[in-house]
């Protein structure tokens, strides 16, 4: 019989916020035995519009790029890792462009029933509610989305969890 | 991160005492440092002059956002100055600018960098936030005005 939750995709950027949301992603995905897909995302569009605004000259563009492109790396890898120690197998998606578009995209492509990310930051101005883009990405998500809180007691599951 | 828990009163000069771009760099870079955000502020006035030397930050509609990546700094900071008078900072579009963002990350930090200056740019598109920022006459202000926008 299948479950309500068989595949899980969790939405990490590099933040302490999106990696407590692994580590959740990682204990949920072994207690229901749901697959588990890990995706960073390199906002190619941000950079795009810094260089048409003039912000960013091309030999920036294309430094920042390969920055973002190593940090994908780099957190795949680690929640790769933390999900090995877990006895846990994930699919790790690289991607880049628009992220509450290619995380929609995702959701549709794998066929994910739950979206997993961390928790927001204080909205703190106007702007912030409509610009945050695991903000974008929960309103957008055509999925259920899990928004992972209180990182100490998620450490202390990951940690002394099974 | 946002606009917002980047810009603290300590960090906001308004009006800029300066009447040249370097020296709005000078006296930026002077307030992060009493702001106790640096160490090094020849370090930084470097870096922000090597950025500069690629091309200017100066942009469109009195806007210039002075920005580098370096070593010097452990966190994404920034400093805002206002000069009401205009200054010329080799603007694209040829005239003065009168809001100074200075950015500066470190290199780990580029998804934080590049968030920063994309907020920035999009706050600045609208025409009555520029022109009440660069109304603005206290810190407080511009505080609000951020918090408002």
């Amino acid at each position: 019989m299948s479950g309500p939750i068989e595949r899980i995709l969790v939405y990490i950027d590099g933040t302490e916020e999106s990696l407590t949301a692994a580590q959740y992603a990682i204990m949920l995905s072994k207690s229901v035995g749901a697959m588990l897909y890990g995706t960073f995302i390199v906002n190619t569009h941000a950079l795009n519009d810094l260089l048409k605004s003039h912000i960013f000259v091309e030999s920036e563009q294309v430094e920042y790029q390969r920055d973002l492109e190593e940090d994908a790396g780099k957190y795949l890898n680690h929640f790769e890792t933390m999900a090995a120690s877990k006895g846990i197998s994930v699919q790790i998606l690289q991607e880049s462009g628009i992220v509450h578009v290619k995380l929609k995209e995702m959701i549709r492509e794998y066929d994910i029933d739950l979206l997993v990310v961390g928790e927001l930051s204080r909205i703190r101005s106007r702007r912030d509610e409509f610009l945050n883009e695991t903000e974008r990405a929960m309103r957008n998500a055509p999925c259920s989305v899990l928004v992972v809180k209180d990182e100490d007691r998620v450490w202390d599951l990951f940690e002394h969890g099974r | 991160m946002a606009l917002i828990d980047l810009i603290t009163r300590d960090v906001v000069k308004v009006p800029l005492e300066s009447t040249s771009k370097e020296d709005v760099f000078h006296e930026l870079v002077d307030l992060l440092l009493k702001a106790g955000k640096i160490s090094d502020p020849d370090k930084i006035y470097d870096a922000l002059i090597s950025r500069e030397q690629l091309f200017s930050t100066a942009l469109e509609d009195g806007i210039a956002i002075p920005h580098a990546k370096t070593e010097y700094v452990d966190s994404l900071i920034m400093a805002l100055g206002i000069a009401p008078q205009g200054i010329d900072a080799d603007a694209l579009d040829g005239k003065p600018s009168h809001l100074f963002f200075l950015i500066l990350a470190p290199p780990s930090q580029s998804g934080q960098h590049i968030e920063a200056l994309t907020e920035i740019a999009r706050a600045t598109k609208s025409s009555s936030f520029r022109r009440l920022l660069m109304t603005s006459r206290t810190p407080d202000e511009v505080l609000e005005l951020i918090v408002d926008s």
